[in-house]
């Protein structure tokens, strides 16, 4: 067994894990973050999603339902996580747009719009109504983007399809990486002489230079340029995660990769160490403190079985909406699902309910009453519980 | 208005039969069907072509039947039906008397069987329960039974059958009191179509009680509901049925690269209105756990059930009622087909073409035992491994289907329906369900222009909500952590809006 | 069953190296949990693409469900290897041991011949690729180094790899030495090839005779009170990993649980208040390119906490790229492609950060950057004897 030290131990590496740990690791405390794969984030759409309720996400915020966990984070708190990520971001080189009073459209692959608070610059000149033209530029071979969708929607728009010698996600977006590719790329696009208003494109320019990428396209061609979300693989969710990844590292912070908790070790209401596999030998990470940002079912932080709804890291109390039968209504498109309730029911100090355990905090999708896709909530709900769930967790070790 | 000689009502396995023998005699022929092929039963059954051990004991006649169209099937669709062979499994506590009486029963309808020690049933299926005392093999086979139809159809379309799919049935016209024709609805249009023959085959499974009342007639029949799980892959590469009489859970059939457990039987009424509940999911997965015990943990991809059509019987216990058919002249010139199993749908199809040649007197035989089917060229056939060799351009991932192939059949069928797609390719039917292929299908179909804006929308959405109603019970474990992401691509990712 | 738990989320697809430049490899989730649904035991394996994969576990690390992709891929490798006749190539690098041995028994001629025009075209000929010059093999292995008796409390049995023994001895000794200075015992005990090349080449066989013959040597001294020292991260997870894994060996799990990175047992040494290390000031900036194989070695990177502690040393730690290399993958012709993309992509990356030199645990890592950048390469306990002052004794020079 190997045993490591530290003041906090987090496990998720998700928008909120990541940080909770900059927040912490920022303020001197030796952190380290503990994971078992890569977190939902890198197939999400990379927006911070705060609240869809109203055209005033923090206004939504205040019409939620009394047991939503957003209810827990101050006001100022959630405008100063979203401002911190802000800056986070434009330090790591993919800036974000947007501000905590005002949600903005993104135009989906769809061709709908989804309603999203931050979004990275290369998604800034997203239509926000369907008044603009728009040319698309598409991949050929590229299955998992098709314009006819967005075409068959909006009047205006038009499109045509560069053969990037590569049809997968990835393989287009790492050769735009290249400067020739790049070059060779403007130069034919400029001779499309497009005269739509804006050029859109799938979400497959770049990998970390992204948003330079967007920036050159733009000024060269003279025209706004705007990523539209694709399908996983997602290249705006893997460059949120990559950069709030390395922030963290800047920060100091530490990650382990690939260790799945296995077990935990406690004496009377502490939480002393997490155990987790690796090759060799199980290493046991002690701590002070443990913030649990592992996240819902995809994130793989609950688990259900035909009988029950199980946290697989504490094994803590989780809130269940009832019998399986009521987990899902017979509408897929209720909205309405039982399930979306489902998971850890925290205090004031974003301590889970139902333990006597003192040294654990929770944050992130694996709170319960989050009903994260009815809400429009994702992203910025963990950026916010993750402030407080760091704060509430910083008070307590000093 | 459309004539035909013979109007064939449902594009079951049935009727799908009917309209090839029917092709393959000469006589001009319309089928007509309210879904795409298999909606019913036949849509929901196992898929297994059945040796004939399962009904040697209850039911010899209707075993002996299996087994002769066993052979038959085997022969005419080399490339569509694999020929896994079946296991009898005996578990300690089942019944030894019963194991005679199979193996008597078997010997007397001609069945072969070799009776083999768990040592080497566990060789050939190393998942099964090491606890079982012995299994006798039989010549049980798997097929996909959309694929079976659509194969039937093809030699209907190459000889200018008529075919309506997604058109039901409302009206059937008469004159004299004799049955002329029938006016069906296309769903997708509103357009109905008026359609004259001189004989009408009723041939609709759980339906034909509902079809025969439109001619004034009346099909007595006991509705069974049947219920099924799929799991995410193979566990079994051969059929394994429980040596002991018939009972809820007994049979797992390997089919393409998944396992189908089952079934169940409870007596409903209205075929239209079945759903799976969870108690029934349970008791599948607990009995087809006895058997290979992996069920127990395995992921459970999809659980939906479907409507055995029986002949109504004073028996209660529906396992009992024979499973044989029964061909019923209404004498006004409709016929109703009830009854039988997937594994003698060709047979059925026989007699009641005979009839039919007989009334018309007529005189050709019946060639569908002969002759191959058509279209298997199209097939990639088993073993699937042989699949591997081209990921080029793959459409849906899970069931390796191309964009090719997609293409073709959106070419081929003209259809607009995603629903058509899936049964003719599989596409959507592995363990995310169409999670990703959904989305890359319709956009294929928005590319080739064969559907408007508003389309394209209706149709993602009714596919979702389709979907949904086959996974909805089976979403626990791995299968649900699969739901919540495809739930964030489509209503996240994707923002489909709620509709109005 | 493990392939069962796959959700299709492609956060492996993300992550793939070779998937990103080759489009004749359709990814992780395609070659492991989607095939494996149509491969039988019973039936002749038909996915010649599966050797496409590389083998840098990156799909692994990422994996939220622990669906193992690279080892479901490996599997199917080996079964492809014994059903379809083998290259010239892959004949070739599964004995690189011998292969190697007789190379440096003949070592200057041997590495005038391979640098020879005419050599290169036997190469070639071969399928071996030659964009970067091969190793060069020396005449006095490691392996020659005498024994030293053993007084310490701390006392190790190196496993130095084939790379060190026949290319880079002269590191080899530096480690040696570096360990003496610690107080730290070191023979070197009886050792062959880990075993890595014959199951990246497939021959499991072979693999396995290795492995049996250095878990029996290395258990006698892991009985006698030794722990058992890694340097080559690959070596090292292929005794952690692949001994326990496909090779099945008996014994595997002790040799797993007493064996440690260099590094991972200096921090020890450190945690423990054996040592006290004095590290002088180092005045570089480096680029630390974290092998694939320690990523999935779920150790942490030891390596980059000692050199954190180093006053002076600027290191930026890169750990988003795979090399392309992977041992003898990069060095078929039929790779040549893919390996250099890749390679020029963490190339790319390791000029941004304007370093004057890569670090990296991995040989194979420091051939293809060094070969393909012209940056100087060093083995991190080159840095770090650096730090303490350490310098060898030069002898007799082959």
């Amino acid at each position: 067994m190997s045993v490591t030290e530290y003041d906090v131990i987090i496990i998720g590496a998700g928008v909120a894990g990541l940080t909770a740990g900059a927040f912490l690791a920022g303020r001197g405390f030796k952190v380290a973050l503990v994971t078992s794969g890569e977190p939902t984030a890198c197939l999400s759409t990379g927006c911070i999603d705060v609240c869809s309720r109203d055209h005033n996400p923090l206004i939504g915020i205040k019409e939620l339902p009394l047991a939503h966990p957003f209810h827990l984070v101050p006001e100022k708190m959630i405008r100063e996580s979203l401002d911190n990520f802000q800056t986070a971001m434009m330090d790591m080189g993919i800036p974000y747009t947007g501000a905590p009073e005002e949600n903005r459209l993104v135009l989906s692959a769809l061709g709908t719009f989804k309603t999203s608070c931050l979004v990275p610059s290369t998604m800034e000149a997203a239509p926000q109504n369907t008044k603009d033209s728009i040319h698309i530029i598409s991949f050929a071979g590229l299955k998992d983007f098709y314009p006819s969708y967005i075409i068959s929607r909006r009047k205006n728009t038009k499109f045509s399809i560069y053969d990037a010698g590569v049809s997968s996600t990835m393989g287009i977006a790492s050769h735009f990486e290249e400067k020739e590719f790049l070059e060779s790329f403007i130069v034919w696009l400029k001779g499309q002489n497009i005269d739509e208003d804006k050029i859109a494109f799938p979400a497959v320019l770049g990998l970390e230079s992204a948003a330079e990428i967007v920036k050159t396209i733009a000024n060269r061609v003279g025209k706004p340029v705007f990523e539209i979300p694709t399908i996983p693989p997602s290249m705006p969710g893997r460059r949120l995660f990559n950069a709030l990844k390395d922030y963290f590292r800047k920060k100091s912070g530490d990650i382990y990769w690939a260790w799945p908790v296995v077990g935990i070790e406690k004496a009377g209401r502490l939480i002393e160490a997490v155990v987790t596999q690796s090759e060799g030998r199980p290493n046991s990470l002690n701590a002070r403190a443990f913030i649990l940002a592992t996240g819902s079912f995809v994130g793989g932080g609950l688990t259900a079985t035909r009988e029950a709804i199980i946290e697989n890291v504490f094994n803590l109390p989780v809130h269940v909406p009832g019998p399986r039968d009521t987990w899902f209504e017979n509408d897929y498109f209720s909205f309405n699902h039982g399930i979306g309730r489902a998971g850890i029911i925290v205090d004031s100090s974003l301590r889970p309910a139902g333990t006597p355990m003192e040294n654990i905090f929770v944050c992130g999708g694996i709170l319960a009453d989050t009903e994260i896709l009815k809400n429009g909530c994702g992203h910025g709900l963990a950026l916010a519980t993750a402030h407080a769930a760091a704060q509430s967790c910083m008070e307590y070790i000093r | 208005m459309i004539k035909a000689d013979v109007i064939i009502i449902g594009g079951g396995a049935t009727g799908c039969g009917i309209a090839r023998d029917l092709a393959l005699r000469g006589i001009p022929h319309c089928l007509i069907e309210k879904g795409d092929f298999a909606a019913g039963a036949t849509g929901a059954c196992h898929g297994l072509l059945h040796s004939g051990g399962r009904y040697v004991v209850t039911d010899p006649i209707a075993a002996k039947e299996c087994y002769d169209e066993n052979l038959i099937l085997r022969r005419i669709g080399e490339k569509c039906v694999e020929q896994t062979g079946g296991l009898f499994v005996r578990l300690p506590g089942d019944s030894k008397r019963f194991r005679e009486l199979f193996l008597r029963g078997c010997e007397e309808v001609g069945i072969p069987t070799d009776v083999i020690s768990s040592t080497k049933a566990l060789d050939l299926v190393p998942n099964l329960n090491p606890e079982i005392e012995e299994a006798i093999k039989v010549p049980d086979c798997s097929i996909d039974p959309f694929r079976l139809c659509m194969l039937n159809i093809r030699t209907s379309q190459l000889r200018d059958g008529i075919i309506f799919t997604r058109h039901k049935v409302t009206e059937i016209v008469k004159s004299h009191g004799r049955c002329i024709g029938i006016k069906a609805t296309d769903q997708a249009t509103g357009e109905v179509r008026e359609i004259r023959g001189n004989i009408i085959v009723n041939a609709t499974g759980a339906w034909a009680n509902m079809i025969a009342s439109l001619a004034g007639c009346e099909v007595p029949m006991t509705l069974s509901k049947g219920s099924l799980v799929i799991t995410n892959h193979r566990l079994t590469n051969m059929v394994i049925n429980r040596l002991r009489p018939p009972s809820d859970g007994d049979i797992v059939v390997p089919n393409e690269a998944v396992c189908l457990a089952g079934t169940t039987s409870l007596a409903v009424e209205n075929p239209d209105k079945i759903g799976i509940e969870s108690a029934e999911v349970d008791t599948i997965i607990s009995e087809a756990g006895r058997m290979i015990p992996h069920f127990n943990n395995t992921r459970i991809i999809r659980a939906f059930s479907g409507v055995r059509p029986l002949l109504k019987s004073k028996k209660m216990d529906s396992h009992e009622i024979s499973r044989g058919f029964q061909i019923i002249d209404h004498t006004n010139g409709m016929y109703s087909i009830v009854g039988g199993k997937l594994t003698t749908f060709r047979l059925m199809a026989e007699k009641m073409v005979d009839t039919i040649m007989a009334s018309f007197k007529l005189k050709k035989a019946c060639e569908t035992a002969e002759i191959p089917l058509d279209g298997q060229e199209e097939l990639s056939g088993y073993p699937l491994s042989k699949r591997l060799a081209d990921m080029n351009d793959i459409v849906c991932e899970c069931e390796l289907v191309s964009k090719k192939e997609v293409q073709r059949i959106i070419n081929q069928t003209g259809t607009r329906n995603v629903g058509d797609i899936t049964h003719r390719t599989r596409l959507g039917m592995g363990p995310c369900q169409g999670g990703f292929c959904t989305f890359r299908a319709l956009g294929i179909m928005n590319d080739m222009s064969v559907i408007s804006p508003e389309q394209s929308m209706e149709m993602l959405r009714g596919f979702l909500q389709r979907r949904f109603r086959g996974i909805r019970y089976a979403l626990w474990g791995d299968q649900l952590r699969e739901e919540q992401l495809v739930e964030y691509i489509y209503l996240g990712i994707l923002a489909m809006e709620k509709p109005q | 069953m493990i392939f069962e738990h796959c959700i299709r989320c492609t956060v492996c697809v993300e992550n793939c190296p070779v998937l990103r430049v080759n489009p004749d490899f359709p990814g992780p989730k395609q070659a492991g949990p989607d095939a494996q649904r149509f491969r039988s035991d019973r039936e002749k394996a038909e996915d010649e693409w599966v050797l496409l994969c590389s083998q840098c576990k990156r799909c692994e690390m990422a994996c939220p469900c622990g669906v193992e992709p690279a080892q479901i891929i490996l599997k199917a490798q080996q079964r492809y290897g014994l059903e379809h006749p083998r290259t010239p190539a892959h004949l070739l690098f599964a004995n690189n041991y011998y292969l190697s041995a007789l190379g440096s028994l003949t070592a200057p001629l041997a590495n005038r011949i391979a640098a020879t025009k005419v050599g290169k075209k036997i190469f070639s000929a071969m399928g071996i690729a030659t964009y970067i010059p091969f190793p060069k093999f020396r005449f006095r292995k490691l392996s020659w180094k005498k024994r030293t008796p053993n007084r310490r409390s701390r006392k190790v049995a190196f496993f130095y790899g084939c790379f060190i023994n026949f290319y880079r001895p002269d590191i080899g000794r530096k480690i040696i030495q570096l360990l003496k200075s610690f107080n730290v015992d070191v023979v070197l005990p009886p050792q062959w090839c880990c075993g890595l090349p014959a199951l990246g080449n497939g021959n499991l066989e072979l693999a396995r005779s290795f492995a049996l013959k250095n878990t029996a040597s290395l258990s006698n001294y892991i009985d006698a009170g030794y722990d058992i020292l890694y340097s080559c991260t690959s070596c090292g997870l292929c005794l952690l990993h692949d001994y326990q894994g496909i090779m099945d060996i008996p014994k595997a799990k002790k040799i797993a649980e007493n064996t440690y990175d260099l590094h991972e047992y200096i921090l020890r040494l450190v945690d423990d208040n054996y040592i006290k290390p004095q590290f002088q000031e180092v005045r570089r900036k480096l680029a630390y390119h974290i092998p694939c194989h320690l990523r999935a070695l779920g150790i942490g990177y030891p390596a980059a906490k000692l050199m954190s502690l180093i006053p002076g040393l600027e290191c930026e730690i890169l750990d988003d790229t795979c090399c392309g290399l992977s041992g003898s993958y990069g060095f078929k012709k039929s790779n040549e492609s893919t390996s250099i993309q890749i390679g020029n992509r963490a190339v790319a990356r390791i000029k941004k950060t304007g370093a004057g030199a890569i670090v990296a645990d991995c040989g194979s890592c420091r051939m293809q950057l060094g070969g393909l950048s012209g940056i100087a390469t060093l083995d991190p306990a080159e840095v770090i004897s650096e730090a303490l002052g350490i310098t060898l004794v030069k002898k007799r020079k082959s």
